[in-house]
């Protein structure tokens, strides 16, 4: 047994290290350290770097103008990106609907979509759930009727994260009423302009304006725009499912916040909050390893399975742990909140300057046991794929 | 033993919870808090009405000689829905340092609360001495026979709309309480939203000259004064507490009763009734805290301030635990705004986080 990264694997992420050091955007990094929001635009010139430096396609094979890397070197790659404290790669286009195009689409799909992914020419959004279809994803009732050369869309997609910024969304939807919900579900692309489409923001308790729901009326889409088969978006909707989920752990992102708790704390000497920041430590290194073993399975040809799922529990508990510390850390002074954006700057009140991101973050990463499967679906999945019960 | 409510108190409960039916759905609360004041003064006109405003006190001060049993089915009716007016700073805080004190003003200043016509904060809060209020550095010094203030306090609640305020300073080394007009020269005041979308407030004290008449109390009476209210303030907010978890678990009971996944309500899955139980347990073992620590304060009981601390652990463990599984019961809708389930998870927070959170508690539970 050997942990150890290779020679060549450690050298490419020296690489990848310096490469940031001298090149990640100078204004988002700084917005970046100092926990400010990011601009739409802020995100777009991120990305932009990324397709300057290669890295766009950092997860797809190089035929269709990926890096073709490894997963070590995507681990490695993704460690580098948090601990140089850039902003999470959107995965909408490139880990989503990228993949499922150049695995399901045909060649005018894959020419038409996946260089605009790579140079993030399109914003793209998820049309997932539904008002009604969240944890049973499968019931969605979003129909899409077959009217000559277009698909006639109506229905609400919701939670859809920046879908106000989003040139594109890609969709599951009903062609077909069958007996098992799971078949007569096809995968869409549409056009954001298209007309019929409305975006209602949905506030989070943070104030934050992230997710929406997106309503479709009488929406007219080119039947060009169906991935694959009708009636087979489940299938891709899975396969999609599986690229989710790497780096869904947020181990290097948890390392960062951790030290950031502990600088902005180190003063305090506070005995019982020092314990507890060791404690998720602990758990936080229990995971990191969990996610190498898991990495090395892969690298070995094998798939990930549900063991993902045990990443994807343990992850946003560690997550939510650490916004509660900070929380804690900033005691009596977190009352004093105006929403995420903080406080306009000649109006800043008393105590730590963490209090009000930390309670920001606090409140936002309620979400992260919900989305992307509830953690009581990820323990549904455990229990049946791995326990057999 | 007895442990019920008399009549009443019985009566004050059901009054305060038909106000609540009535004025005080989701929508009502956010149209108060997005008014300048924050709160309603309509409310407030009404509260001073009904009496409420003079509940924690004294016959000779205008009250009803009620005590901490009546204070905590009023807050625990107000966190079921998670009422916004400012009881606490004003009646709770204020009133309980007034009523306890030897000041000649006192009286005065107790009717003028209890009518309604005037609202006092205490300022008590400083930037760098967490939750040791009375390590403050705000200064009061003597200055010929008058006084000099000068200093800074954050965190004070509903600030903006204070006619006056009770400021917590150092005074010949040892802390006083002192009073200060909100219009007095030399005072400056910085307004914020809190976190759950009340007011609060940071105040500047610049060479503010006060009259040796604004001095409430001094030394040991201004430490007990203190202290004593911020017993009857942690008994206060976990009553409120109380009340909101009870609604934050009945709602969710409710939701997952509606809320149909795999063609079937979710309240169906185990998992989720013990985690619903588990809500309800909670609220019940804090309740059971509550009733001691309040019976305690009531009977002038030695070992009230180890039973306050206790309960102030047991609530923000279980506010915490309620709040966020409140909110995951919920899903996408429990971090929502625009529903109200996620607002306990708010005011669970601000609880927590005001008069010593849950390990200052620990501590100092541990050192008594």
């Amino acid at each position: 047994m050997d942990i150890s990264f290779s020679e060549q694997d450690l050298q490419f992420q020296e690489e990848i290290r310096s490469a940031l050091a001298n090149d990640y955007p100078s204004h988002v990094r700084e917005k970046q350290e100092q926990g400010m929001v990011l601009s739409k635009q802020d995100m777009i010139d991120f990305h932009k770097f990324l397709y300057e430096k290669n890295w766009a396609g950092y997860n797809w094979p190089v035929e269709f103008g990926g890096t073709g890397w490894s997963p070590v070197q995507i681990y490695l790659f993704l460690n580098e990106l948090a601990a140089a404290q850039c902003p999470t790669i959107l995965p909408f286009g490139v880990s989503m609907v990228g993949p499922v195009i150049y695995t399901f689409g045909n060649q005018e799909q894959k020419d038409r979509f996946l260089p605009d992914i790579l140079q993030f020419n399109s914003w793209w959004c998820q049309g997932y759930s539904e008002p009604g279809s969240g944890s049973d994803l499968a019931s969605l009732k979003t129909k899409a009727v077959l009217e000559g050369d277009h698909y006639i869309v109506n229905g609400a997609k919701t939670w859809t994260t920046l879908a106000q910024n989003a040139d594109w969304i890609f969709c599951l939807v009903r062609t077909e009423t069958t007996q098992k919900k799971q078949e007569g579900i096809s995968f869409l692309l549409i056009d954001m302009n298209t007309p019929g489409i409305e975006v209602k923001p949905i506030i989070t308790i943070d104030g934050d304006h992230e997710v929406n729901t997106v309503f479709f009326t009488d929406v007219k889409v080119p039947a060009d725009q169906l991935i694959g088969e009708e009636g087979k978006g489940w299938t891709y909707a899975k396969f999609l499912l599986a690229h989710e989920r790497f780096g869904i752990a947020g181990v290097p992102v948890c390392k960062v916040q951790i030290s950031r708790l502990k600088e902005k704390t180190a003063h305090y000497n506070d005995l019982d909050l020092n314990k507890k920041i060791a404690e998720v430590e602990i758990d936080l290194m229990a995971l990191e390893f969990t996610e190498l073993r898991a990495l090395a399975a892969i690298a070995g040809g094998g798939h990930p399975g549900a063991e993902s799922s045990i990443l994807k529990i343990r992850g946003t508990e560690i997550q939510q742990r650490i916004s509660e510390l900070f929380v804690e850390a900033a005691g009596q002074y977190i009352l004093a909140y105006e929403g995420p954006d903080g406080f306009e700057s000649n109006k800043t009140p008393a105590g730590p300057d963490h209090a009000s991101d930390s309670v920001a973050h606090y409140l936002n990463f309620r979400k992260t046991s919900i989305y992307g499967g509830s953690n009581e679906i990820q323990k549904n999945i455990i229990a049946k794929a791995i326990l057999g019960v | 033993m007895n442990l019920n409510y008399s009549d009443e108190q019985n009566m004050l409960r059901e009054q305060v919870l038909k106000f609540c039916e009535t004025n005080y759905d989701f929508a009502d609360r956010e149209k108060i808090l997005d008014s300048e004041a924050g709160y309603s003064p309509e409310n407030w006109k009404e509260f001073a009405e009904l009496g409420w405003l003079a509940v924690p006190f004294s016959e000779d001060n205008g009250g009803y000689n009620f005590g901490p049993i009546e204070l905590t089915v009023l807050f625990e009716e107000f966190g079921k829905s998670l009422v916004v007016e400012p009881y606490l700073s004003s009646v709770v805080m204020s009133g309980t340092i007034l009523e306890n004190s030897n000041y000649s003003a006192k009286q005065a200043l107790l009717e003028s609360i209890i009518s309604g016509v005037h609202q006092i904060s205490v300022a008590y809060a400083e930037a760098n001495i967490g939750y040791n209020f009375l390590d403050c550095v705000t200064s009061l010094d003597a200055k010929g026979d008058n006084l000099v203030l000068n200093g800074s306090k954050t965190i004070v609640l509903n600030a903006a709309n204070s006619n006056q305020f009770i400021v917590l300073a150092i005074h010949n080394g040892k802390p006083a309480l002192v009073l200060v007009d909100s219009d007095t020269s030399g005072l400056e005041l910085q307004s914020f939203r809190t976190l759950d979308g009340q007011t609060c407030g940071e105040l500047t004290f610049e060479n503010v000259a006060l009259n040796s008449d604004a001095l409430i109390a001094s030394g040991d009476e201004a430490t007990s004064l203190f202290n004593q209210m911020i017993d009857v303030s942690i008994l206060c907010i976990s009553a409120e507490a109380v009340g909101a978890m009870t609604s934050a678990y009945q709602k969710t009971v409710q939701y997952t009763k509606e809320r149909e996944q795999f063609s079937q309500p979710i309240s169906n899955f185990q998992v989720l009734q013990h985690r619903m139980v588990d809500m309800f347990v909670e609220t019940e073992i804090t309740k059971s805290l509550l009733i001691k620590a309040t019976l305690q304060l009531d009977s002038k009981d030695a070992e009230t301030s180890k039973t306050i601390s206790a309960l102030k652990v047991q609530v923000g463990k279980a506010g915490k635990y309620i709040g966020q599984q409140a909110v995951q019961l919920h899903g996408g809708m429990g971090v929502s705004n625009e529903m109200s389930i996620g607002h306990y998870l708010k005011r669970f927070t601000v609880i927590d986080s005001m008069f010593g959170n849950t390990q200052h508690h620990i501590n100092k539970y541990s050192s008594l």
